[in-house]
């Protein structure tokens, strides 16, 4: 089946220097897509080019098989949301709402009831006469949005609409959103450099690092199974462990702690070879942790405990290995085997072997 | 737990409370000399307007009946209006194009307009009353490309005048607009493009809109500038066509008629006082617009 | 986009070409006073037939136009000492004190420059006539001095607002007295703004034609006043030497201008 959207191998560069490239992606209608990545990292480029702002040095976005890259922004039916609202500030919120449908030539009857639809669909009844000055961040926001889907766009890209508002501002518009897409069925990619957000809001998540998509992977696939280190750093919490690479066994690897402890059964990921340094990867909530009650007759590692933090539905404990790296451990609250432990003290932790992951150590981004 | 945190409401750092008549003695000396130099000679010259030759009107009265004066006025308000005009015209795309320029080009352009603007005003009209003249370098430019048989006269009349003056008041319109320009955030433009608006539209419905205030202050700052000046005007100009400021001083330097100097003075004053009003009045009302 | 450069297409050349246009208008006038004042025709033949340094040679022999340069020099200087000053001490009352008509005031000051200068001009001719002002350098000062206070008023009170006073409060707290927390703090950090009222108003008095031409007498003149002298005989040559070496003049002040704008950057 031909995709809806068809990302096909997008490379943008200045000069020397290489802003995106290798970006492919496919996203079926009525998705809802995140681009997730620090700034910088090419998914704001990448949105540039679907928007028509940036010509492609190679590549093409199709759009239900026909390729955008010759045909003009103002032809390509997409919808955005910027950053900062860019809402015409001479015009009120009625007139902005209005302002595709009259570059449409649409008649005016049907722009007013185009527009009043709109306005109730983004909550905006009671400011459509103002200016765009007299509204809040929440506000202005909505009227972006209602700007963006007033003419149907089969696409609607947002380029981290919700950067500039504080955290309660920001849950409540991204339900909004969702709300949003739910009642319009609207494809939508959507930029932000907030792993919560992408979690909350999306289908599928592309991560992209240093003008790349590292993964692409709906919120759990990326969470259990990173693809990549920086994945794994920058979807949830990790601890990172330096180690060398022992044996790799198809999907799985034997490696070697810095205190000479060997460990079996470790999934492995990307090009990891044997002999090489690699990464250790955990997630904080899948590490045991326990009291040590005797030199040498414990099973796992023996760790420092520096610091127990008790944050209500968990208790969050900072160990330091033997070799001086630091981890963070997260113990649900009401799980045994904690008690006990003190600052300064030793504890011992150990993990199930399929929760650890290790990868090739590139530099650490 | 039983510590108290104290949550400081308000945040910043308290405002010191100003003395009442703080700070007066210092604008005392400069405010001393203003008055002096400035206001007293100008409330001076106006008196001389009432009472020279006798007290009364009659100054102002044939300031608006003569045929002679109103000429002078006409010739002030066209010459100022057909400037600004062009100022505008030309000034605008300036503008746009010192905005969107990569930067070491719009770098060159305001360096080319700053070194006009500083250099020394006369030696600017004397190279266009060179230029201009019946032997210089536009006529028989003109009259080598066939475009002309004879040569035509642009120093010494209105042409003259508005030629040096349109050279001289474009950075003033240009520079304002520059600033109003750079304040329209380029995402606007994008998303009048993603919303459907092709370039005739996003100019007409979202450039040109948020321009005008730049437009109408420029414009009006030209306009008003035109109106006194004298310079050029002096330079440039026939005897035959006088504006304003040139009435003004062969009135009071060459006729010692200080009564319809005075008069002609106030009225070029009280019109430029009047339009600056105007303007400021425009200017805060797109400001509570946008604010 | 019509604010993106690279995406306006058509346009795009159109701009360019007013652009070039407005250039070349700005730029060749000057150029060609540069051209004449090199080149031998008394009559400013252009493209002048040979090359020389002749009006320069007569620029110099001349006492006038030496005495005169010298004057608008000596004037300019004190213009500037004298605005800047006052200036310093104006801006910080309007822009630190509380006193009643305090904008009143401000808007007082701006005055002068938006006045047709013609009107302030004739007004100070008759005022200095009576004091006997006329023709002398200290009637010259108070007269520029007046109509460049509006700039270095604008420049000083600018820089003034964007500094944060707290930091001078700081100093004081750190135990400077008042004064030397001005000297040494405020002063440097509104340099900028000073250097700006500091050539706007010796520009503005080493340019002003209109004033001036009322002021002079035969025995002291200012630099414009003898061009416009000059200009009102005929168009000589000479005239185009001095506007030579006024231009010369203006791109230095442009160069220590950019200078002093990167090192306070």
């Amino acid at each position: 089946m031909m995709p809806f959207l068809d990302i096909r191998n997008i490379k943008k560069s200045y000069g020397g220097t290489v802003a995106v490239q290798d970006v492919n992606l496919t996203v079926g209608r009525g998705e809802f897509i995140t681009f997730l990545g620090p700034s910088g990292s090419g998914k704001s480029t990448t949105l540039y080019v679907i928007a028509g702002f940036l010509d492609p040095t190679e590549g093409d976005v199709l759009l239900q098989g026909k390729s955008l890259l010759s045909v003009p922004s103002h032809k390509r039916n997409i919808g955005m949301v910027f950053q900062r609202y860019t809402l015409f500030p001479h015009l009120t919120v009625a007139e902005n709402v209005a302002f595709p449908l009259r570059v449409r030539r649409m008649p005016a009857v049907d722009i007013q009831a185009k527009v009043a639809e709109m306005i109730r669909l983004a909550r905006l009844e009671k400011v459509q006469d103002r200016l765009p000055s007299q509204l809040s961040g929440g506000q202005q926001q909505r009227v972006a949005l209602a700007r963006a889907l007033v003419y149907n766009p089969p696409v609607l890209l947002m380029d981290e609409p919700l950067s500039a508002l504080d955290k309660k501002l920001r849950e409540e518009i991204q339900f909004e959103i969702k709300r949003i897409h739910q009642e319009t069925g609207v494809t939508i990619l959507y930029v932000t450099h907030d792993q919560e957000e992408s979690l909350r809001l999306s289908d599928r998540i592309a991560v992209f690092s240093q003008g790349r998509i590292d993964q692409i992977g709906t919120s759990t696939e990326l969470y259990q199974n990173p693809a990549t280190q920086f994945v794994a750093g920058f979807v949830g919490n990790s601890d990172f462990l330096s180690c060398r690479i022992d044996r790799v066994d198809g999907h799985h690897a034997q490696i070697v702690l810095p205190n000479g402890a060997v460990v079996g059964g470790v999934r492995s990921h990307g090009s990891v070879k044997a002999g090489a340094a690699g990464t250790l990867m955990l997630r904080p909530e899948r590490v045991r942790i326990r009291a040590c009650t005797g030199e040498g007759s414990d099973t796992g590692m023996a760790v420092t405990v520096r610091d127990i933090t008790f944050l209500g539905d968990n208790t969050h404990f900072s160990v330091e290995t033997d070799w001086k790296q630091s981890m963070a451990i997260r113990v649900p609250f009401g799980r045994t085997g904690a008690e006990g432990l003190a600052v300064g003290g030793r504890a011992r932790i150990d993990w199930v072997a399929e929760d650890a992951h290790v990868f090739d150590s590139v530099a650490q981004v | 737990m039983t510590s108290v945190s104290i949550v400081e409401r308000g945040g910043g750092p308290p405002q010191r409370r100003r003395r009442r008549g703080g700070g007066f003695s210092y604008v005392l000396p400069a405010l001393v000399l203003l008055l002096i130099v400035f206001v007293l000679p100008v409330l001076l010259l106006l008196l001389r307007s009432v009472t020279e030759p006798e007290l009364g009107l009659q100054n102002y009265r044939e300031l608006v009946e003569s045929a002679t004066y109103g000429r002078v006025f006409l010739n002030t308000f066209l010459v100022s209006s057909v400037v600004t005009a062009i100022t505008v015209l030309v000034g605008f795309p300036i503008a746009w194009l010192l905005v969107i320029l990569p930067k070491r080009w719009a770098d060159l352009l305001f360096g080319i307009i700053i070194l006009s603007m500083w250099t020394n005003l006369l030696a600017r009209t004397y190279a266009w009353m060179v230029l201009l003249q019946r032997t210089g370098v536009i006529n028989k430019t003109l009259i080598g490309l066939g475009i002309i048989d004879e040569p035509l006269t642009l120093v010494n009349n209105l042409v003259g005048v508005t030629i040096g003056m349109t050279y001289i008041m474009l950075p003033f319109i240009i520079l304002p607009l520059v600033t109003t320009m750079r304040g329209i955030e380029p995402d606007l433009l994008r998303a009048a493009a993603l919303c459907g608006a092709g370039r005739l539209d996003a100019f007409r419905r979202v450039l040109l809109p948020l321009s005008l205030p730049g437009i109408a202050a420029g414009g009006l700052m030209t306009f008003v500038m035109s109106l006194g000046y004298f310079v050029t005007p002096s330079l440039l100009g026939g005897t035959s066509n006088m504006m304003a400021a040139e009435l003004i001083a062969q009135l009071i330097q060459s006729l010692l008629n200080w009564g319809m100097g005075g008069a002609a003075a106030f009225a070029l004053l009280v019109l430029t006082l009047a339009l600056y009003a105007l303007q400021l009045r425009l200017f805060r009302r797109t400001q509570a617009g946008r604010a | 986009m019509l604010l993106d450069f690279h995406r306006l297409g058509g346009l795009k050349w159109v701009l360019v070409g007013i652009g070039l246009f407005v250039a070349a208008f700005l730029l060749l006038p000057i150029l060609f006073t540069v051209a004449l004042s090199f080149g031998s025709s008394q009559w400013l033949v252009f493209p002048p037939p040979s090359w020389t340094l002749r009006w320069y040679e007569e620029l110099f022999a001349d006492s006038r136009w030496i005495d005169s340069t010298l004057t608008s020099l000596q004037c300019a200087v004190l213009v500037t000492i004298l605005s800047v000053s006052l200036g310093l001490l104006a801006s910080f009352g309007l822009v630190r004190g509380s006193f009643p008509g305090r904008e009143a005031i401000r808007a007082m000051f701006l005055m002068p420059m938006i006045m047709p200068v013609i009107v302030v001009a004739v007004a100070l001719y008759a005022f200095f006539l009576r004091l006997g002002l006329g023709g002398t350098l200290f009637g010259f000062v108070l007269a520029h001095t007046v109509i460049a206070l509006p700039l270095a008023i604008t420049s000083i009170c600018n820089a003034l607002e964007r500094f944060d006073k707290s930091i001078e409060d700081a100093a004081v707290l750190c135990g400077a007295n008042p004064w030397e927390a001005k000297l040494r703090i405020t002063l440097p950090a509104i340099r900028e703004g000073l250097f700006g009222a500091a050539v706007f108003a010796f520009l503005t008095s080493w340019d002003e034609v209109v004033i001036a031409i009322f002021m002079a007498s035969p025995t002291l003149q200012t630099l414009p006043v003898h061009i416009w002298g000059t200009l009102r005989q005929d168009l000589t040559p000479v005239v185009a030497a001095a506007s030579t070496l006024l231009l010369l003049f203006t791109l230095a002040l442009m160069l220590v201008a950019a200078w002093f704008r990167g090192r306070t950057k």
